[in-house]
């Protein structure tokens, strides 16, 4: 998956576990950029009572790079509290939630956003609420309403939502994880069995979101609203990180039991471009990964130079990929693309170079304009305003990234190097539906309600 | 890594929240200091924001204090030894 339960240790804290991140152009209000962080993995709609929350002892954090040093020099950071208004009940709800303020709602989050820069913080915004998760017909009645009213605009200028939308992203799980498996091309696998269609297993299961939409004035370095995408200043590094405290402390004590936090935040999770941490990064090395920042990702360098799919795919599907067999050089390709950007004069009209220091951030030009015609297939599909140009929550990043991995890419740093034909089959082969996505903000669809969704 | 006696140690942990929870890595091979503590039963809940102790290298005489939003690791030996000490004598079923 993207990044759903990508590493040992976060797959055991799925609060805290950030699945997608995406930053594009809004396409509805182009003065602005949106970013979305997204946490725990395959919400199965009818899991109540408890239903799904954030973590009141996480700390999720959004951060900025815009002078190209891999650090970031703005951060959002949201804190969420939970409040429950009658504890003598078993229940969500006591009745049906038709407002956010409403008496029969029982478990409710709030939250604060402040906005980092240097040394300075601010409060942007406080016991801002979150929407309940949608339940069903008689609890949830009308949960476009509630979703709405929990889209809040804030004096600085920023508009936030934090709360249950539908997962955006989509993959043949169960096919890609059973040894590399791609259903509609098994037949070339090397355990064969008959092609069949893909299955996207994350089309019923919701998610938990932060979603972000900022004036690009805020975020470039001087403040401007760049229009020339060959101009350095026009891209954003952006990722997303999760971090605990460095102590908890269970106690079953006199007043029951309670856990108590202190010391210094340590980052757990983190997510920049999709599938890093999943696919490059090694067993013994991706909890390593989480804890880091991008500044620091000269260390995993090799794993993008040498990539373990590109070696397992000529196994896997023998014959199928001779060329990218024979291919023993460093993929220059994949570094650039994930991890410096790409310069001017590889792609006509496009770069989203930040400099040399190899770092996973998605890297978004904010001087290209969303597209009138999307491609799900990003830039390499011909649309300029996708993946890797930051990532919208429509883009195809597994398709991009298997053809990438596969050799697809290759010859933007060696003309001379023709990709297999295979290149052209390896796709995630999946459509997602219509309202898995909407054109406003949060851009996320409405999520799943457990009555009309039982059984993911 | 600064260098601290005990009795500065316990003043500025205590002075943090007004209580300390002491945490202690496992035990020392080697005999500790005097043995001073006395088990009891906690008087009270986990204070929000507790400060901890814990030994981090008990050959070395390094315990690291957590409190509010900081770290920080000293070195007191007479200190490591009595959390050591007071750890091996805690073995067995809980």
């Amino acid at each position: 998956m993207s990044s759903h339960r990508e590493a040992p240790g976060i797959s055991t804290d799925p609060v805290a576990d950030n699945t997608d991140t995406y930053a594009f152009v809004s396409p509805d209000d182009p003065s602005t950029v949106t970013i979305i962080t997204n946490y725990v993995p395959l919400e199965g709609p009818p899991g109540g009572p408890n239903f799904f929350e954030f973590g009141d002892d996480v700390l999720y954090s959004i951060y900025i790079d815009n002078d190209g040093d891999a650090k970031p020099e703005i951060a959002y950071q949201f804190r969420f509290q939970t409040s429950v208004r009658n504890p003598n009940t078993f229940l969500y709800n006591t009745g049906p939630i038709t407002a956010l303020g409403d008496p029969n709602w029982n478990k409710r989050q709030h939250y604060t956003v402040q906005r980092v820069m240097g040394q300075e913080s601010r409060v942007l915004g406080s016991k801002l609420a979150c929407p309940p998760c949608n339940i069903g017909p008689r609890s949830t009645p009308n949960y476009n309403a509630l979703a709405d009213a929990a889209v809040h605009q804030l004096p600085s200028g920023e508009t936030v939502f934090a709360g249950q939308r539908n997962d955006g992203f989509f993959v043949d799980l169960g096919a890609i994880f059973d040894l590399g498996d791609i259903r509609p091309i098994q037949h070339l696998h090397l355990i064969p069995t008959p092609d069949a269609p893909s299955v996207d297993p994350l089309k019923t299961l919701n998610v938990h979101t932060i979603a972000l939409k900022v004036p690009i004035s805020k975020l470039t370095k001087d403040g401007s609203v760049p229009t020339d995408p060959s101009a350095l200043k026009a891209v954003l590094g952006i990722w997303g990180a999760a971090s605990r405290r460095k102590v908890e402390i269970r106690d079953a004590g006199k007043n029951g039991y309670a856990t108590k936090e202190s010391g210094p935040w340590v980052q757990v999770s983190r997510l920049g471009n999709p599938l890093f941490n999943e696919v490059l990064i090694p067993l013994g090395e991706k909890d390593r990964w989480n804890s880091r920042n991008p500044f620091g990702d000269a260390a995993f360098l090799s794993h993008v130079k040498q990539p373990e799919l590109a070696k397992l795919l000529p196994v896997l599907y023998p014959g199928a990929f001779p060329n990218l067999q024979a291919l023993t050089a460093d993929r220059a390709d994949l570094v650039a693309i994930l991890m410096t950007g790409l310069p001017s004069g590889i792609v006509p009209g496009f770069q989203n170079f930040t400099g040399k220091t190899p770092a996973d951030m998605l890297r978004l030009n904010v001087a290209i304009p969303p597209a009138k015609s999307p491609n799900a297939l990003g830039v390499i599909g011909g649309d300029l305003a996708g993946f890797p140009n930051g990532r919208r929550v429509f883009d195809d990043v597994v398709s991009i990234e298997l053809k990438a991995v596969a050799g697809a890419t290759y010859p933007l740093v060696d003309s001379s190097y023709t990709p297999d034909a295979a290149v052209g089959a390896v796709s995630s082969y999946l459509t997602p539906a219509a309202d898995r996505y909407q054109s406003t903000f949060p851009y996320l669809g409405v999520p799943h309600d457990g009555f009309d969704t039982p059984s993911s | 890594m600064e260098r601290m006696n005990r009795r500065s140690f316990v003043k500025v942990a205590g002075a943090a929240t007004g209580a300390a929870a002491l945490v202690a890595a496992p035990p020392l091979a080697r005999a500790a200091a005097g043995d001073e503590a006395k088990a009891i039963q906690p008087s009270t809940d986990v204070p929000d924001e507790p400060v901890v102790a814990y030994v981090r290298d008990a050959e070395r005489g390094e315990v690291t204090v957590v409190a509010g939003a900081t770290e920080r690791t000293y070195r007191d030996r007479e200190l490591a030894q009595r959390l050591s000490k007071a750890g091996s004598r805690q073995r067995g079923v809980s």
